[in-house]
Protein backbone atom coordinates (compact mmCIF):
# COMPACT_ATOMS: atom_id res chain seq x y z
CA UNK A 1 0.00 0.00 0.00
CA UNK A 2 2.80 2.35 -0.14
CA UNK A 3 2.48 3.65 -3.51
CA UNK A 4 -1.00 4.83 -3.90
CA UNK A 5 -1.78 5.50 -7.72
CA UNK A 6 -1.76 8.97 -9.03
CA UNK A 7 0.38 10.05 -6.05
CA UNK A 8 1.96 13.19 -7.08
CA UNK A 9 5.92 12.57 -8.10
CA UNK A 10 7.72 13.73 -4.93
CA UNK A 11 5.50 12.29 -2.84
CA UNK A 12 7.14 10.99 0.39
CA UNK A 13 5.64 7.90 2.13
CA UNK A 14 5.77 6.84 5.14
CA UNK A 15 5.25 8.99 8.44
CA UNK A 16 5.51 12.10 9.84
CA UNK A 17 5.01 13.42 13.54
CA UNK A 18 1.26 15.13 14.59
CA UNK A 19 1.80 17.60 17.50
CA UNK A 20 -1.33 17.76 19.75
CA UNK A 21 0.07 19.72 22.59
CA UNK A 22 3.42 20.39 24.88
CA UNK A 23 3.37 19.33 28.29
CA UNK A 24 6.16 19.43 31.17
CA UNK A 25 8.15 17.01 30.84
CA UNK A 26 7.33 16.06 34.37
CA UNK A 27 3.90 16.43 34.42
CA UNK A 28 1.93 13.08 35.77
CA UNK A 29 0.17 13.65 31.91
CA UNK A 30 -1.92 10.85 31.29
CA UNK A 31 -2.58 9.41 27.60
CA UNK A 32 -5.42 7.40 26.57
CA UNK A 33 -3.86 4.30 24.15
CA UNK A 34 -7.00 4.65 22.88
CA UNK A 35 -7.34 7.94 20.97
CA UNK A 36 -5.23 9.47 18.06
CA UNK A 37 -5.63 11.45 14.75
CA UNK A 38 -4.22 8.25 12.89
CA UNK A 39 -5.67 4.72 14.55
CA UNK A 40 -2.34 3.02 13.80
CA UNK A 41 -0.47 4.49 16.28
CA UNK A 42 -1.38 5.90 19.59
CA UNK A 43 0.36 9.14 21.41
CA UNK A 44 3.52 9.33 22.77
CA UNK A 45 5.07 11.85 25.27
CA UNK A 46 8.88 12.54 23.76
CA UNK A 47 10.75 14.59 26.50
CA UNK A 48 12.72 17.11 25.17
CA UNK A 49 14.80 19.39 28.14
CA UNK A 50 11.69 20.37 30.42
CA UNK A 51 9.07 19.72 27.69
CA UNK A 52 7.60 17.11 26.57
CA UNK A 53 5.19 16.78 23.04
CA UNK A 54 2.25 15.24 23.03
CA UNK A 55 2.52 13.49 19.44
CA UNK A 56 1.68 10.67 17.00
CA UNK A 57 2.61 9.06 13.77
CA UNK A 58 0.92 10.00 11.17
CA UNK A 59 0.84 8.55 7.58
CA UNK A 60 2.16 11.12 5.54
CA UNK A 61 0.12 9.44 2.93
CA UNK A 62 -2.73 10.93 4.65
CA UNK A 63 -1.59 13.85 6.31
CA UNK A 64 0.54 15.15 3.24
CA UNK A 65 -0.30 18.65 2.26
CA UNK A 66 -1.50 17.06 -1.16
CA UNK A 67 -4.20 14.89 0.61
CA UNK A 68 -4.76 16.84 2.93
CA UNK A 69 -6.97 19.59 1.13
CA UNK A 70 -9.03 16.67 -0.08
CA UNK A 71 -9.59 15.30 3.57
CA UNK A 72 -10.63 18.31 4.88
CA UNK A 73 -13.24 18.81 2.61
CA UNK A 74 -14.21 15.34 3.96
CA UNK A 75 -16.98 15.94 6.57
CA UNK A 76 -16.57 12.90 8.75
CA UNK A 77 -12.91 12.98 8.37
CA UNK A 78 -12.46 16.42 9.27
CA UNK A 79 -15.25 15.92 12.61
CA UNK A 80 -13.25 12.56 13.75
CA UNK A 81 -9.80 14.31 13.52
CA UNK A 82 -11.08 17.42 15.06
CA UNK A 83 -12.22 15.43 17.74
CA UNK A 84 -9.27 13.32 18.01
CA UNK A 85 -7.24 16.16 18.68
CA UNK A 86 -9.18 17.64 21.18
CA UNK A 87 -10.00 14.30 22.92
CA UNK A 88 -6.24 13.58 23.59
CA UNK A 89 -5.69 17.14 24.95
CA UNK A 90 -8.63 17.01 27.36
CA UNK A 91 -7.61 12.83 28.60
CA UNK A 92 -3.99 15.24 29.56
CA UNK A 93 -5.90 18.07 30.90
CA UNK A 94 -7.67 16.17 33.25
CA UNK A 95 -3.90 15.08 35.04
CA UNK A 96 -1.57 18.25 33.80
CA UNK A 97 -1.38 21.70 32.17
CA UNK A 98 -1.15 21.53 28.73
CA UNK A 99 -0.17 24.09 25.93
CA UNK A 100 -2.52 23.01 23.03
CA UNK A 101 -1.43 23.19 19.03
CA UNK A 102 -3.87 24.07 16.32
CA UNK A 103 -5.49 21.67 14.23
CA UNK A 104 -2.84 19.27 11.82
CA UNK A 105 0.44 20.48 13.24
CA UNK A 106 2.72 17.85 11.44
CA UNK A 107 6.37 17.64 11.29
CA UNK A 108 8.27 15.13 9.10
CA UNK A 109 10.14 13.48 11.25
CA UNK A 110 11.15 13.11 15.41
CA UNK A 111 13.98 15.14 14.77
CA UNK A 112 12.49 18.16 13.39
CA UNK A 113 9.68 18.28 16.06
CA UNK A 114 12.60 17.75 18.68
CA UNK A 115 14.37 20.42 17.01
CA UNK A 116 11.11 22.63 17.41
CA UNK A 117 11.37 21.83 20.92
CA UNK A 118 14.37 22.76 22.34
CA UNK A 119 15.05 25.73 19.86
CA UNK A 120 11.62 26.95 21.17
CA UNK A 121 11.58 25.99 24.71
CA UNK A 122 11.66 29.41 26.16
CA UNK A 123 9.10 30.56 24.50
CA UNK A 124 7.07 27.29 25.37
CA UNK A 125 8.21 26.87 28.76
CA UNK A 126 6.60 31.35 29.00
CA UNK A 127 3.17 30.03 27.67
CA UNK A 128 3.05 26.92 30.08
CA UNK A 129 3.65 29.45 33.13
CA UNK A 130 1.32 31.37 32.35
CA UNK A 131 -1.76 28.18 31.78
CA UNK A 132 0.16 26.10 35.00
CA UNK A 133 -2.29 24.60 36.43
CA UNK A 134 -5.46 26.33 34.83
CA UNK A 135 -8.18 25.32 32.18
CA UNK A 136 -10.33 27.76 29.93
CA UNK A 137 -14.43 27.68 30.15
CA UNK A 138 -16.42 28.71 27.53
CA UNK A 139 -19.88 30.66 28.68
CA UNK A 140 -22.55 31.44 26.30
CA UNK A 141 -25.26 33.24 26.93
CA UNK A 142 -29.17 32.87 25.32
CA UNK A 143 -32.06 34.89 24.97
CA UNK A 144 -35.55 33.59 24.40
CA UNK A 145 -37.19 36.09 22.63
CA UNK A 146 -40.50 35.32 23.40
CA UNK A 147 -39.75 35.11 27.13
CA UNK A 148 -38.08 38.67 26.66
CA UNK A 149 -40.95 40.18 25.02
CA UNK A 150 -43.67 38.75 27.87
CA UNK A 151 -41.62 40.34 30.12
CA UNK A 152 -41.38 43.62 28.12
CA UNK A 153 -45.22 43.86 28.53
CA UNK A 154 -44.65 44.36 32.69
CA UNK A 155 -41.82 46.33 32.38
CA UNK A 156 -42.56 49.43 29.62
CA UNK A 157 -45.46 51.14 29.18
CA UNK A 158 -45.27 51.36 25.56
CA UNK A 159 -45.20 47.77 24.70
CA UNK A 160 -47.94 47.28 26.88
CA UNK A 161 -49.95 49.82 24.96
CA UNK A 162 -48.81 48.34 21.66
CA UNK A 163 -49.68 44.72 22.88
CA UNK A 164 -52.68 45.53 23.97
CA UNK A 165 -54.20 47.10 20.51
CA UNK A 166 -52.50 44.14 18.48
CA UNK A 167 -54.74 41.80 20.83
CA UNK A 168 -57.36 44.34 20.50
CA UNK A 169 -57.35 44.90 16.77
CA UNK A 170 -59.07 41.99 14.17
CA UNK A 171 -57.46 40.56 10.48
CA UNK A 172 -54.82 42.81 8.81
CA UNK A 173 -54.95 45.72 11.27
CA UNK A 174 -53.77 42.84 13.96
CA UNK A 175 -51.16 41.59 12.02
CA UNK A 176 -49.67 45.08 11.40
CA UNK A 177 -50.04 46.18 15.45
CA UNK A 178 -48.51 42.79 15.80
CA UNK A 179 -45.79 43.94 13.58
CA UNK A 180 -44.85 46.69 15.04
CA UNK A 181 -44.34 45.52 18.87
CA UNK A 182 -42.50 42.66 17.18
CA UNK A 183 -40.04 45.83 16.11
CA UNK A 184 -40.26 47.34 19.67
CA UNK A 185 -38.98 44.29 21.23
CA UNK A 186 -36.25 44.24 18.62
CA UNK A 187 -35.37 47.60 19.87
CA UNK A 188 -35.30 47.28 23.58
CA UNK A 189 -33.84 43.88 22.96
CA UNK A 190 -30.97 45.34 21.20
CA UNK A 191 -30.23 47.96 24.29
CA UNK A 192 -30.85 44.74 26.57
CA UNK A 193 -27.79 42.94 24.78
CA UNK A 194 -25.65 45.02 24.95
CA UNK A 195 -26.52 45.52 28.87
CA UNK A 196 -26.16 42.24 29.61
CA UNK A 197 -22.73 41.43 27.36
CA UNK A 198 -20.89 44.14 29.19
CA UNK A 199 -22.43 43.18 32.62
CA UNK A 200 -22.26 39.66 32.46
CA UNK A 201 -18.24 39.77 31.05
CA UNK A 202 -17.24 42.08 34.25
CA UNK A 203 -18.81 39.75 36.44
CA UNK A 204 -16.89 36.82 34.79
CA UNK A 205 -14.01 38.58 34.50
CA UNK A 206 -13.85 39.12 38.53
CA UNK A 207 -13.88 35.11 38.69
CA UNK A 208 -11.39 34.25 36.24
CA UNK A 209 -7.95 35.30 35.50
CA UNK A 210 -8.46 36.26 32.17
CA UNK A 211 -11.25 36.17 29.34
CA UNK A 212 -12.01 37.09 25.92
CA UNK A 213 -15.43 37.20 23.72
CA UNK A 214 -15.83 35.40 20.60
CA UNK A 215 -17.93 35.99 18.00
CA UNK A 216 -21.40 35.53 18.12
CA UNK A 217 -22.66 32.06 17.10
CA UNK A 218 -26.10 31.70 14.91
CA UNK A 219 -28.88 29.22 16.13
CA UNK A 220 -27.68 27.28 12.97
CA UNK A 221 -24.10 26.71 14.24
CA UNK A 222 -24.81 27.22 18.08
CA UNK A 223 -27.88 24.35 17.66
CA UNK A 224 -30.41 26.32 19.86
CA UNK A 225 -33.33 28.74 18.81
CA UNK A 226 -32.73 31.30 20.80
CA UNK A 227 -30.64 34.14 20.19
CA UNK A 228 -26.79 33.99 21.33
CA UNK A 229 -26.12 37.16 23.42
CA UNK A 230 -22.62 36.31 24.78
CA UNK A 231 -19.68 34.17 23.91
CA UNK A 232 -17.17 34.35 26.23
CA UNK A 233 -13.96 32.15 27.32
CA UNK A 234 -12.33 32.19 30.47
CA UNK A 235 -9.35 31.38 32.18
CA UNK A 236 -10.22 29.53 35.12
CA UNK A 237 -7.73 27.98 38.07
CA UNK A 238 -8.66 24.18 37.68
CA UNK A 239 -11.40 22.61 39.57
CA UNK A 240 -11.94 26.34 41.41
CA UNK A 241 -15.71 26.96 40.78
CA UNK A 242 -15.61 30.22 41.01
CA UNK A 243 -16.83 30.74 37.69
CA UNK A 244 -19.72 28.06 37.86
CA UNK A 245 -20.84 30.28 40.92
CA UNK A 246 -20.38 34.07 39.15
CA UNK A 247 -22.61 32.18 35.76
CA UNK A 248 -25.30 31.03 38.67
CA UNK A 249 -25.20 34.23 39.69
CA UNK A 250 -26.03 36.07 36.49
CA UNK A 251 -28.78 33.15 35.66
CA UNK A 252 -30.49 33.88 38.58
CA UNK A 253 -30.19 37.65 37.94
CA UNK A 254 -31.49 37.93 33.75
CA UNK A 255 -33.78 34.97 34.13
CA UNK A 256 -37.09 36.94 34.20
CA UNK A 257 -35.64 38.14 31.02
CA UNK A 258 -35.51 34.85 29.42
CA UNK A 259 -31.71 34.78 29.03
CA UNK A 260 -30.40 31.12 30.01
CA UNK A 261 -26.18 30.58 30.62
CA UNK A 262 -24.41 27.54 29.40
CA UNK A 263 -21.14 26.46 30.35
CA UNK A 264 -18.70 24.20 28.20
CA UNK A 265 -15.19 22.37 29.01
CA UNK A 266 -12.69 22.48 30.89
CA UNK A 267 -10.97 23.23 27.75
CA UNK A 268 -7.20 23.24 27.05
CA UNK A 269 -6.47 27.44 27.37
CA UNK A 270 -7.01 27.56 23.47
CA UNK A 271 -8.19 31.12 23.92
CA UNK A 272 -4.97 31.95 26.03
CA UNK A 273 -2.45 30.89 24.39
CA UNK A 274 -0.14 33.28 21.89
CA UNK A 275 -1.23 32.78 18.00
CA UNK A 276 2.13 32.24 17.05
CA UNK A 277 5.42 31.15 18.60
CA UNK A 278 9.25 31.98 17.61
CA UNK A 279 8.10 35.10 15.66
CA UNK A 280 10.81 36.26 13.74
CA UNK B 1 -29.90 16.99 33.99
CA UNK B 2 -29.02 20.67 35.11
CA UNK B 3 -31.19 23.46 36.20
CA UNK B 4 -32.57 25.15 33.52
CA UNK B 5 -30.52 28.49 34.12
CA UNK B 6 -27.48 26.91 34.04
CA UNK B 7 -26.39 23.92 31.45
CA UNK B 8 -23.47 22.62 31.37
CA UNK B 9 -21.72 20.39 28.23
CA UNK B 10 -18.66 18.56 27.19
CA UNK B 11 -17.25 17.29 30.28
CA UNK B 12 -14.30 15.45 29.91
CA UNK B 13 -13.88 12.46 31.54
CA UNK B 14 -16.99 10.66 32.05
CA UNK B 15 -19.17 13.19 29.44
CA UNK B 16 -22.26 12.47 29.05
CA UNK B 17 -22.81 14.93 25.95
CA UNK B 18 -19.93 15.45 24.17
CA UNK B 19 -19.10 18.93 23.16
CA UNK B 20 -20.66 20.46 20.64
CA UNK B 21 -18.69 20.63 17.15
CA UNK B 22 -19.20 23.81 16.83
CA UNK B 23 -17.29 24.58 20.13
CA UNK B 24 -14.55 22.31 19.14
CA UNK B 25 -14.55 23.64 15.92
CA UNK B 26 -13.91 27.21 17.30
CA UNK B 27 -11.32 26.43 19.30
CA UNK B 28 -9.15 23.73 17.42
CA UNK B 29 -9.23 25.01 13.60
CA UNK B 30 -9.29 28.65 15.11
CA UNK B 31 -6.77 29.09 18.21
CA UNK B 32 -4.14 27.05 19.49
CA UNK B 33 -0.72 28.00 18.69
CA UNK B 34 0.67 27.73 15.25
CA UNK B 35 4.40 27.80 14.54
CA UNK B 36 5.27 31.15 12.83
CA UNK B 37 7.86 32.51 10.39
CA UNK B 38 8.00 30.86 7.54
CA UNK B 39 11.32 31.98 6.37
CA UNK B 40 12.78 31.95 9.19
CA UNK B 41 11.83 28.10 9.62
CA UNK B 42 12.71 27.15 6.35
CA UNK B 43 15.99 29.23 6.94
CA UNK B 44 16.50 27.21 9.91
CA UNK B 45 15.86 23.85 7.92
CA UNK B 46 12.61 22.75 9.94
CA UNK B 47 10.99 20.69 8.05
CA UNK B 48 7.33 22.14 8.93
CA UNK B 49 4.01 20.49 7.19
CA UNK B 50 2.19 23.09 9.58
CA UNK B 51 3.65 26.22 7.72
CA UNK B 52 1.51 25.36 4.58
CA UNK B 53 -1.12 23.58 5.83
CA UNK B 54 -2.45 26.86 8.29
CA UNK B 55 -2.91 28.67 5.55
CA UNK B 56 -5.32 26.24 4.57
CA UNK B 57 -6.96 26.12 7.62
CA UNK B 58 -5.87 29.06 9.33
CA UNK B 59 -9.43 29.20 10.54
CA UNK B 60 -13.20 28.78 9.87
CA UNK B 61 -13.48 31.79 7.72
CA UNK B 62 -10.41 30.99 5.80
CA UNK B 63 -11.28 27.61 5.57
CA UNK B 64 -14.49 28.77 4.05
CA UNK B 65 -12.29 31.53 1.71
CA UNK B 66 -10.47 27.91 0.90
CA UNK B 67 -13.27 26.40 -0.83
CA UNK B 68 -14.00 23.87 2.78
CA UNK B 69 -17.56 24.69 3.27
CA UNK B 70 -19.68 21.99 3.87
CA UNK B 71 -21.22 22.88 6.81
CA UNK B 72 -22.54 26.16 4.48
CA UNK B 73 -24.53 23.31 2.72
CA UNK B 74 -25.84 21.62 6.03
CA UNK B 75 -29.40 21.75 6.02
CA UNK B 76 -28.63 21.49 9.90
CA UNK B 77 -26.08 24.10 9.73
CA UNK B 78 -27.15 26.76 7.64
CA UNK B 79 -30.57 28.52 6.92
CA UNK B 80 -32.42 26.52 4.39
CA UNK B 81 -33.62 27.90 0.36
CA UNK B 82 -37.28 26.98 1.42
CA UNK B 83 -37.10 29.25 4.39
CA UNK B 84 -35.21 32.00 2.59
CA UNK B 85 -37.92 32.31 0.03
CA UNK B 86 -40.32 31.87 2.70
CA UNK B 87 -39.15 35.11 4.44
CA UNK B 88 -38.91 36.76 1.39
CA UNK B 89 -42.41 36.32 0.49
CA UNK B 90 -43.14 37.79 3.56
CA UNK B 91 -40.78 40.86 3.55
CA UNK B 92 -43.20 41.20 -0.08
CA UNK B 93 -46.41 41.04 1.45
CA UNK B 94 -45.39 43.24 4.67
CA UNK B 95 -44.20 46.16 2.22
CA UNK B 96 -47.96 45.77 0.42
CA UNK B 97 -49.16 45.98 3.41
CA UNK B 98 -47.43 49.14 4.63
CA UNK B 99 -45.81 47.98 7.26
CA UNK B 100 -42.77 49.82 6.64
CA UNK B 101 -44.73 52.78 6.75
CA UNK B 102 -45.90 51.93 9.93
CA UNK B 103 -42.52 51.23 11.49
CA UNK B 104 -41.34 54.82 10.20
CA UNK B 105 -44.39 56.35 11.76
CA UNK B 106 -43.57 54.65 15.39
CA UNK B 107 -39.56 55.74 15.31
CA UNK B 108 -40.92 59.24 15.71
Amino acid sequence: MSSSAGAPAGARNGSGWYLYGVVAADAPAQLDAGISVDPAHGVELLAEGPLAALASKVSLEEFDEEHLRERLNDPAWLERNIRAHEQVLERVLASASVVPFRFCTVYRSEAELRRFLSQRGSDLAGVLRRVDGKVELGVKAFVDRERFAAGLGTRSEEARELEARAAGAEGGRAYLEGRRFDQLVAKELERFAAQVVEASHAHLLAAAEEGTLGPLRSPEVSGRSDEMLLNGAYLVRAGGGELEEAVAALARRYAEQGVSFEVTGPWPPYNFVPREVGAA
Amino acid sequence: MSSQDLERYGRPGGSTHPAQLADVLERVLDKGIVIAGDIQVNLLDIELLTVKLRLLIASADKAKEMGIDWWEGDAFLSRGDGQGRLEERLRRLEEAAGIEEASRRSDK
